[in-house]
């Protein structure tokens, strides 16, 4: 199986109203694939699919070979998948390192802690700080973070636990420049030094055409389009319409 | 005709008034987002002051209501100003504090009134079809609660409804529009807190009037209003009318002791087994 | 745990030091066995209010029938000694075992639930239980008495009974030891899992934490708690009744914690204690005693918003901690 992830003719209603109508999506090992849409698409919805948030309600999810369709979300995180989310959702009452550490433990869950491992967990924490930028602010609330940081918080519990495939939810957006540009290189070498792959979610072209490999299109619950994010400007002239209305929306 | 008719009519008639209730308590869960424990202490209140009325000579349902409504008004508003909205920040204190009142109130009606059952007296029936009493009680309520169903549904749905939705929505954005939020909390905590003590002001002709009575109304509601979620008015209505009937044929074909076993166990099994179409989402705030 | 984490948890050992020794030498200050009986009491109501802090503060599950827990113990303690005949210690540890295995079904039964439907199931279970054992009679051994309901059921202790003095001192040794152990699993890696879950259930699933297991294991811990709390109050009081299935009984649980500061520990424990002891303790009426008890809790939580301990914690919490926005935040 060359595909780390692959999702097969997921279909989801919620009541009457049919989100997810026969949806196809692949991810191979190393890459980076943008998933674009417009809200209301159902992009958001794959993504809980594909995550364990939802379960589909016909379809299936395979990751690494392996049937995780009703894999629960946890479950998921411990075998290689995690995601971030689009409103991030911090611990009201737990530091930075407590917040991270919580998904340090739990990724642990399956090794038995010796005494040389709890000192490990201690620098592999300190180092996941570093590496993300939280560090300095590793004592403060978690709640009190500005967006920014709390966007890299959700990235060092995401990958936290050696994942091998992330699904960054939108992460990019609403940021200020340099938020965003210090979020992006830190995708990069994530990418580039752990090999992970990435399956990234925007309704922002720009940043879809700097980051992925491949590009998803889905309006309407439905896959229209697949291909080089540097042709998405030219297939999909009427959604840069709707990303124009989103962008006066978002500020 | 059978006794099992007037059993099902008043059953229907008791769960009006439990859906008055059950109404209430989902505008406070949903508008004031808090879990109301204090919500079965105005139902007794209302019972009270129908007792205390009849008592004075005063007969008449609609006077029941009235006073009731008023007295339970300025009791929720009063409640809403100095404890729930200070509160906000801490939902589960807010709950424990509105339990707090419902003992205080609990233990206040023992103290003016005993322990002991009262009743009102049933006075002359509205009308007698096939064999069937109807009373006045049970046919004002059945009216108000299709009003108020209705009334509600209507609300929601219309262009007067919005700030109420918003305010439930994002309270943040309902302020930034320049709605009072703080006076609207207040008010529809009296105003559901009105409602509650008009459903005992309405029901206490067919219950034993005791301090505690407001417990199981209280319970009934809450899983009324949970199973049908807020915003569907008429699944209130029809969910807490349904209880009602359960709650009175079970108390005649068994015993009292058991209706209430029996609702506990509806509970379970509701929360247990959460058929589809139950409030997964629930009032959406985790304490 | 790194030790440079003063946040999440206040630093009472000051207060708790002190006040465990006064009341070591309370009763050298000449108490009548009234008081003492009082204060007896009174550790065992707040071990059991801190077992409610476990799941209803930490693990933030708020329980409306922890006296289920509670009435299963004393009721396997008197029924186990009085018709089955087991010395008390056996009868002790079965309590033990069967009050976790009830939290071990309510933990599983509400574990999918959220916020007040847990409060709404855990409440239909305890009232359940509550309705069952008042409708249950049971016969003595030798015939000629009939036990259960109200009047409840005797617990057959076989030794002389305790004096006043010992009995105290036994249950102050419980409550010490039980408060350590309550604040060492709320400082540890389960009670750190237990606070994320209270937080945001979807970020600690997102980030491996089998939340159904947590909660359940959160619900077995405090149910162990509260059952050991049970057999003391079986063992102290001699007798089993259906007052410990009550609602009153699960309500003050919630409401003592709240008073004293959801998920502090400390706070339930203190405010336990000395709540009960004022309402017990002192002259007043029982009419009076609940009036005083209801204005006291809404005048407590109108001013100090999380209880006692929580607020002042969150006020200590926030001078402590550098203010985010003046360095480094961008």
């Amino acid at each position: 199986m060359s595909d780390l992830l692959l999702a097969e003719g997921i279909t989801k209603s919620f009541g009457t109203t049919r989100v997810l109508r026969g949806v196809n999506l692949a991810v191979g090992r190393g890459e980076v694939v943008g998933l674009f849409g417009p809200n209301g698409s159902g992009k958001t919805t794959l993504a809980n699919i594909i995550s364990g948030l939802v379960f589909p309600d016909r379809g299936r999810v395979l990751f690494e070979g392996k049937d995780i369709t009703r894999m629960t979300m946890d479950a998921r995180f411990r075998a290689g998948i995690s995601r971030t989310f689009q409103i991030p959702n911090p611990y009201p009452s737990l530091t930075v390192v407590e917040s991270v550490r919580v998904a340090l433990l739990c990724g642990q869950a399956a090794r038995q802690p010796g005494r040389e491992e709890k000192a490990g967990l201690e620098e592999e924490l300190d180092s996941l700080l570093g590496r993300t930028g939280l560090f300095a602010q590793r004592f403060w609330p978690a709640a009190k973070l500005s967006q920014g940081c709390l966007r890299r918080l959700e990235f060092a519990r995401a990958i936290s636990c050696r994942p091998r495939l992330v699904l960054l939810d939108e992460v990019f957006s609403a940021l200020s420049a340099k938020d965003e540009a210090e979020l992006v290189a830190l995708m990069r070498s994530l990418h580039r030094e752990e090999g992970i792959s990435f399956l990234l979610i925007s309704h922002n072209p720009l940043i879809l055409e700097e980051l992925c490999d491949r590009v998803v299109a889905i309006e309407d619950g439905r896959v229209f389009w697949e291909g080089m994010p540097g042709d998405l400007a030219r297939y999909v002239p009427a959604t840069n319409h709707a990303h124009e209305n989103e962008m006066h929306e978002n500020g | 005709m059978s006794p099992l008719a007037q059993v099902l009519v008043d059953g229907i008639f008791t769960g009006a008034s439990y859906a008055l209730m059950a109404a209430g308590l989902a505008l406070i869960l949903g508008v004031v987002k808090v879990v109301n424990l204090s919500h079965g202490a105005f139902f007794t209140l209302g019972a009270y002051v129908a007792y205390v009325l009849e008592a004075n000579g005063v007969d008449h349902p609609v006077a029941a209501v009235v006073m009731a409504a008023a007295i339970a008004f300025a009791f929720g508003v009063f409640l809403g100003k100095s404890f729930i909205n200070p509160v906000r920040s801490h939902p589960f204190s807010v709950a424990v504090g509105s339990l707090g009142f419902a003992i205080l109130f609990e233990q206040a009606a023992q103290m003016l009134w005993g322990p002991h059952p009262l009743s009102i007296d049933l006075g002359a029936p509205l009308a007698t079809l096939h064999g069937v009493t109807l009373r006045r009680w049970g046919v004002i309520s059945f009216l108000l609660s299709l009003g108020l169903a209705g009334g509600l549904s209507l609300l929601l749905s219309g262009p007067w409804g919005l700030p109420l939705k918003l305010i439930a929505e994002d309270e943040e954005i309902a302020g930034s529009v320049g709605m009072d939020v703080e006076k609207i909390r207040y008010l529809t905590f009296g105003a559901a807190s009105a409602v509650a003590a008009v459903a005992g002001a309405l029901l206490a002709p067919a219950m034993a009037i005791t301090p505690t009575m407001g417990r199981v109304p209280l319970i009934l509601s809450l899983i009324v209003v949970i199973a049908s979620g807020m915003e569907k008015v008429w699944n209130l209505f029809f969910l807490a009318v349904g209880l009602g009937l359960l709650s009175n044929v079970s108390a005649y074909l068994l015993a009292p002791s058991w209706s209430y076993v029996l609702l506990l166990a509806v509970i379970c099994l509701l929360l247990v087994l959460r058929p589809s179409g139950l409030a997964t989402a629930g009032p959406g705030r985790d304490y | 745990m790194k030790k440079s984490e003063p946040f999440r948890h206040g630093k009472f050992p000051g207060v708790l030091a002190a006040g465990a020794g006064v009341l070591l030498l309370l009763p050298l200050a000449g108490l009548d066995a009234f008081l003492l009986n009082v204060l007896t009491l009174g550790f065992l109501v707040a071990v059991y209010t801190g077992s409610w802090d476990i799941v209803g503060g930490v693990a933030g599950q708020v329980s409306l029938g922890h006296a289920l827990f509670f009435g299963t113990a004393t009721y396997a303690c008197a029924l186990l000694t009085s018709l089955a005949g087991c010395p008390f210690p056996l009868a002790a540890v079965a309590a033990l075992l069967l009050a976790t295995a009830a939290g071990a079904a309510v933990g599983t039964l509400s574990a999918p639930l959220k916020g007040p439907f847990v409060a709404l199931l855990t409440l239909a279970l305890g009232e359940a239980a509550h309705e069952f054992i008042l409708g249950q009679t049971f016969f003595s051994p030798q015939g000629g008495y009939s036990w259960g309901g109200e009047g409840g059921i005797p617990v057959l202790l076989r030794v002389q009974p305790l004096s006043p003095w010992t009995a105290y001192y036994a249950a102050l040794a419980f409550l010490v030891l039980s408060t350590w152990l309550m604040l060492r699993i709320a400082r540890s890696e389960e009670g750190l899992i237990w606070t994320a879950l209270s937080g945001s259930e979807l970020s600690a699933r997102a980030s491996g934490v089998d939340v159904l297991r947590y909660k359940r294991r959160a619900f077995m811990f405090a149910a162990a708690l509260a059952g050991a709390a049970g057999v003391g109050f079986a063992a102290f009081v001699g007798r089993a009744t259906a007052d410990d299935f009550s609602l009153e009984l699960s309500f003050q649980a919630a409401t003592f914690a709240a008073v004293g500061g959801r998920g502090t520990i400390v706070g339930p424990v203190l405010s336990a204690l000395v709540l009960h002891s004022l309402l017990q303790g002192t002259g007043i009426p029982p009419a009076g005693r609940v009036l005083l008890y209801a204005l006291a809790l809404l005048l407590t939580l109108r001013f100090f918003p999380g209880g006692v301990a929580g607020t002042l914690r969150d006020r200590v919490r926030s001078r402590r901690m550098v203010a985010p926005g003046k360095e480094g935040n961008r």
